[in-house]
């Protein structure tokens, strides 16, 4: 297990003007791992996960994307330079986002929500657009839902056929913002599902969750956050059954009741 | 007093002017659909500085968009027909003369940007942010993200609004008669001067800018509302 690192996070601040909310986070994610952020609301996970993709620009620090640094190049005396929006967009291709509130695009249909960034972004034939987008709605079970507009679909749909977007893209990595928490809880079950497929089928994942049975589940790795620092993480055996931070085991006991 | 009521609705006069007057109403239409294209596509670049991200550029955006908003369709049309040209004609020490057609479509096209521009800041503005957030996770540029994303859904979100400014600016291309554009009231009003009977002349007129703009307005309406409602938001 020496390889590099798929993700490095590496003293990531954020500040929201004289807000700071991410205080020097660092972790890694390996290759075919989960890792689940918990904590409380406001506690930095969720921009977090958006610095990862630089849909926040990080106050300090750095993301590596399997060795390449998202923000900035860095030439071989080791200085660095900004890298321009372009180079950010071609490398963003590579992490797969799911969001709260799914976010597709209301005037294209699933399907055209699927096959619009390998198409235009990638450059992809229709042809084998269409293929990747087949196998996606597989994935997610909603092939019969193709041709649907997003408004006619559940939220448990929508959200399905969003990480069916994501998956589209073939990233290597994917990033769950809180996925189920604008669902109903009887949909939440169809979207988390998915997700331990996905799991299971070795795909890197870093996840944003309130679903505690869930992250323990599937986790390898879980990380608490509290007032913008990892106050606790581990296994999630360690995290869940034995955290040595107080403030985790407050924030697990109103959770887990 | 009779005799005024069947004079005004005896429309065989206008009926035996049909070609000419015909002609004429293709003068509008040839100017609504010249200064449409210009107001659109004036409308869209003002709407962009001013949603742009630079102070300055926005600040241009509403100069511009005030500017011409404010500004009365007669007064912009004689302006643009008999100043602007002098003015040019300074500035590159030449002569310079507008074509009065070629004026009316500037007038027109200027003052109706600057409706177009509201409409389409509006309809940008009104694109939920996570729907753009999702074009840049999935490595959209910004230009892609603005053609596929952003303006597909504010052109359907607007058509209603554009519909309005489309029929105020058809009715606007009426006052291009003062600078002398051959377009349906000039041709009523030349006619009337040589028949001295203006009134089924000019009932006939407003009938007839009555009817294509009811018809057309009424048409697009009905086949716009159909593709629209793809976006049920």
């Amino acid at each position: 297990m020496n390889e590099a690192p798929c993700i490095r996070v590496v003293d990531v601040h954020k500040q929201f003007g004289p807000l700071e909310v991410l205080k020097g986070v660092s972790f890694d994610v390996h290759r075919a791992s989960v890792v689940s952020m918990i904590g409380a609301s406001g506690s930095g996970k969720s921009t977090l996960l958006r610095c990862i993709n630089y849909l926040e620009v990080p106050s300090a620090g750095a993301i590596y994307i399997e060795g390449e640094s998202l923000g900035f190049r860095e030439d071989g005396s080791g200085r660095r330079s900004t890298r321009p929006l372009r180079e950010i967009n071609r490398m963003r291709r590579d992490l797969g986002v799911v969001f709260q509130q799914f976010n597709l695009w209301p005037h294209m249909t699933v399907l055209g929500n699927i096959i619009e960034a390998p198409i235009r972004v990638l450059g992809l034939p229709r042809k084998d657009a269409l293929e990747r987008a087949d196998e996606c709605l597989r994935t997610v079970r909603l092939s019969d839902k193709a041709n649907e507009y997003p408004a006619r679909l559940s939220g448990g749909q929508q959200q399905r056929a969003a990480i069916a977007r994501a998956l589209a893209m073939r990233p290597k990595v994917m990033l769950f913002d809180e996925p189920t928490s604008s669902l109903d809880p009887e949909l939440t079950d169809e979207v988390l599902n998915v997700m331990r497929e996905l799991a299971r089928a070795g795909t890197t994942m870093i996840v944003v969750t309130h679903e505690m049975d869930f992250a323990r589940e599937v986790s390898d790795r879980v990380l608490f956050l509290h007032d913008g620092l990892i106050d606790e993480e581990g296994s999630p055996e360690q995290v869940f059954t034995a955290p040595r931070s107080e403030r985790c085991r407050q924030f697990l006991a109103k959770y887990l009741k | 007093m009779s005799e005024t009521l069947r004079q005004s609705l005896d429309l065989e006069l206008f009926w035996e002017y049909r070609a000419v007057l015909f002609g004429g109403l293709l003068f509008n239409a040839g100017i609504f659909a010249c200064a449409a294209a210009a107001a659109l596509a004036l409308g869209l670049c003002a709407a962009l500085l001013r949603v742009s991200l630079a102070r300055p550029l926005r600040w241009v955006g509403t100069v511009y968009v005030e500017l011409f908003r404010n500004a009365p369709d007669y007064v912009m049309l004689v302006w643009v027909h008999f100043v602007l040209p002098l003015l040019l004609g300074v500035a590159l020490r030449t002569r310079i003369e507008f074509h009065p057609f070629l004026s009316a479509v500037v007038a027109l096209g200027l003052v109706y940007s600057g409706y177009f521009a509201e409409t389409f800041r509006a309809g940008i503005q009104s694109i939920p942010k996570g729907n753009i957030e999702a074009g840049r996770a999935v490595g959209m540029s910004e230009r892609l993200i603005l053609s596929r994303i952003t303006l597909p859904q504010v052109v359907r979100r607007m058509v209603p609004e554009a519909l309005n400014i489309f029929v105020s600016l058809f009715k606007a291309t009426t006052i291009v008669s003062l600078i002398a554009v051959p377009d349906l009231m000039y041709r009523v009003s030349m006619v009337t001067q040589q028949e001295m009977r203006p009134l089924p002349l000019y009932t006939g007129a407003a009938l007839t800018y009555f009817v294509v703009i009811f018809v057309v307005a009424t048409l697009l309406r009905w086949a716009s509302e159909r593709w629209r409602r793809t976006v049920l938001v």
